[in-house]
């Protein structure tokens, strides 16, 4: 993992300081609602319905078990005994109450770790691959490159104001596995033909009520040139991007307005003209430093011996939720927070300071946030595997539905969320209460079903074979469902099944879909493989006959 | 009108000073840049001012800042860069952004200056770095 230096240290410190002057501007209003809004959102905190919110960044998902620990102090402190994980790799805590938001920022300090630009119209948090460093068949390690391009864009000079918020996603897995184009600015590790090391540039992706996937606009940038490039991105959004109407934000109203050849135009032109300035170009020798915090300290192990369990449910478990590490004799263990009857993503203050001690155990102090709100364990050794289980157990965190359908993501929807229009907690909880009374849960197979509660999209609804996205008709909740969307490498939209389906309807209608999937699927076809051959007919056909 | 170096300017919008500049009558002005103005197009212009105003009332609009870094880095200006009506909040930024002289608002008057150089520390090579610690060297 990285590691803090002095410098970093002092500079969340700082950083620290100059709010807590500024909350304290806004109690002696000082500070008007609206700029007060910028500022604190800037620092991750949201008023929400019944509370502020506040959301922690967790840099490209990576977490320390002395983090976790800390975590479940802050929310045993200073929330009702829980904390939340989010589709980009953050944790947020919902009942905060705004007279104790500089404890917090201290308590977090404490830890190295902070919500500078978790939210607000900036560069947010950089999204990677979980497993990023401990695949196989990857290309380069994202980490690196996420921390230094973080850190080269926290409270930037220049691009602090954007007309909207700014998401980026790096991947270094030859197969998609953070969603590049549904992100504001998608990064693909790749090689070119001189075997130099580069990166594929997507702008313009985004989900939300409009959602668009991000073309590439250029399709290789040397290393040591990425800061001037996306500084180019950034400067052509900042001068051109709409910032006088709040739907139209985002940089793919930019790209779509001027067209992908104009916009990639004004970049190209920028980028020649500031690529050659020295100070922008990578710092390859901190690079290279960093680096060396990533890599693992453990050597391959081979171990002939491990005894076989023959127990039921840890072999559904191991068979869901364990794979291999690329380092010989390790695993990467995937603790799913989708336990049935929970709300998806959620954690209380037992499991995660359970979770800490785990990680210091079994997996080298370590966790990974994941952006199906999972937590992965990423360096298990396999004769740990039984007895991690066990200790998962105890504390309800073995869930064996890693890539089953009770694997369902969620946004908080309106149960706690100002912006969602209809809840999705509960209607994610009765899904998989009727799978579990069906006794279809091991049958599917591998199929997911996402809930969004608006079309802010939080849950991603539009790449998952089953989107539901909440909408209110008067005063019920309604449900748009989308089949077939995807992601990896060849990411798509899902397309509308038809009308709404009413809240009291819409457990019957998922069952329906799921039905017509078993019961024409050949062997391990997936879903969306399926609805390629078959078409979206029969589907209408089961949900609105 | 502003007070600087010691010389009293007259603020034109763009067109404005071209207009004037055209007539050679523009001894003691100088431009007051609007967000929207495309500040690339009126680079010849834009050269010869003295003086370069930038209105930062906004408090949300950060447009100005890549305004200015076009104007210092592309078109290598390098007259005096002026920041009017100035958030507090802003002044970290302002600070290093190119700008050589600001005006805060009036409401912030009463606040002590270093409210805004919290910092001595920061991760990213900017035009007036001068006085923090962590300055970006290549590797």
């Amino acid at each position: 993992m990285y590691k803090y230096h002095d410098n970093d240290v002092k500079f969340i410190d700082q950083r620290q300081h100059q709010f807590k002057k500024q909350v304290t501007r806004y109690f002696d209003n000082k500070l008007s609602d609206d700029q007060f809004r910028s500022i604190r959102l800037r620092n991750g905190l949201y008023q929400e319905l019944h509370a502020y919110m506040l959301r922690v960044l967790i840099p490209y998902g990576t977490l320390n078990s002395k983090q976790l620990n800390q975590l479940g102090l802050i929310a045993d402190k200073y929330d009702r005994g829980y904390g939340h994980f989010t589709t980009r790799q953050n944790i947020q805590f919902n009942w905060i109450d705004l007279s104790q938001i500089n404890s917090i920022i201290a308590d977090l300090a404490k830890v190295d770790m902070h919500a500078i630009q978790s939210s607000g119209k900036t560069v947010r948090n950089i999204s990677a691959d979980p497993l990023s460093g401990i695949r196989k068949d990857e290309i380069a390690d994202a980490r690196p490159y996420c921390e230094l391009i973080r850190q080269w864009f926290t409270l930037h000079p220049e691009f602090s104001w954007l007309p909207g918020k700014f998401k980026i996603a790096i991947n270094g897995s030859k197969n998609d596995e953070i969603g590049i184009q549904f992100n504001d600015l998608g990064l693909q590790l790749v090689l070119n033909d001189k075997h130099e090391l580069g990166f594929s540039v997507y702008a313009g992706g985004g989900l939300g009520a409009a959602p668009m996937l991000g073309p590439k606009i250029k399709t290789f940038v040397s290393e040591i040139d990425i800061l001037s490039y996306i500084e180019s991105v950034l400067r052509v959004y900042n001068l051109y991007g709409k910032r006088d109407n709040d739907k139209r934000l985002r940089i793919k109203f930019l790209v779509k307005r001027l067209g992908l050849g104009k916009f990639q135009d004004l970049v190209e032109k920028d980028w020649l003209s500031s690529r050659d300035d020295e100070e922008i170009k990578l710092n390859i020798s901190k690079l290279n430093k960093i680096k060396q915090d990533f890599i693992a300290p453990i050597k391959p192990i081979t171990s002939n011996n491990i005894e076989q369990r023959v127990d039921f449910y840890y072999t559904i478990w191991k068979s869901n939720n364990v794979s291999d590490n690329k380092i010989n004799g390790y695993s990467i263990v995937s603790v799913s927070l989708t336990q049935i009857g929970s709300t998806p993503g959620n954690i209380d203050s037992d499991q995660l300071r359970h979770l800490s001690y785990l990680a210091s155990k079994y997996s080298l102090n370590e966790v990974r946030t994941t952006k199906n709100q999972d937590v992965v364990l990423p360096y298990v050794r396999n004769e740990d595997l039984y007895e991690l289980w066990q200790q998962l157990e105890m504390f309800d965190l073995s869930s064996p539905h890693n890539s089953t359908f009770a694997h369902i993501v969620s946004c908080p929807g309106a149960d706690y969320c100002s912006l969602a229009k209809a809840v999705s907690i509960p209607v994610s909880q009765r899904i998989q209460n009727r799978f579990i009374e069906n006794g279809l849960l091991f049958e599917i197979g591998e199929l997911n079903l996402h809930i969004s509660g608006c079309e802010n999209s939080c849950a991603h609804h539009h790449v998952a074979d089953i989107g539901l996205l909440g909408l209110k008709k008067g005063k019920e909740d309604y449900y748009q469902i989308t089949l077939g969307g995807r992601t990896k490498n060849d990411t798509k939209l899902g397309k509308k099944l038809g009308r709404a389906i009413a809240s009291v309807d819409v457990v019957d209608a998922v069952e329906k879909i799921v039905n017509v999937y078993v019961n024409n699927k050949q062997q391990d076809e997936r879903f969306n493989q399926l609805l390629n051959r078959i078409g979206i007919k029969l589907f209408k056909e089961a949900v609105y006959a | 009108m502003l007070n600087s170096k010691d010389k009293t300017y007259k603020l034109l919008h763009i067109e404005q000073w071209i207009l004037e500049k055209e007539g050679n009558s523009i001894k003691n002005k100088g431009i007051l840049v609007r967000q929207t103005d495309d500040v690339e197009i009126l680079f010849e212009t834009l050269k010869q001012a003295p003086l370069v105003a930038f209105d930062f009332n906004s408090f949300d609009d950060g447009r100005s800042y890549s305004q200015v870094k076009l104007l210092r880095k592309r078109l290598g200006y390098h007259g005096e860069i002026r920041a009017l009506n100035v958030h507090i909040d802003h002044l970290q930024f302002i600070f290093r952004s190119g700008i050589d002289s600001y005006e805060l608002l009036p409401e912030y008057k009463k606040y002590n200056e270093d409210y805004a150089i919290d910092f001595s520390v920061c991760y990213q090579a900017a035009e007036n770095n001068s006085g923090l610690i962590e300055q970006h060297k290549l590797g």
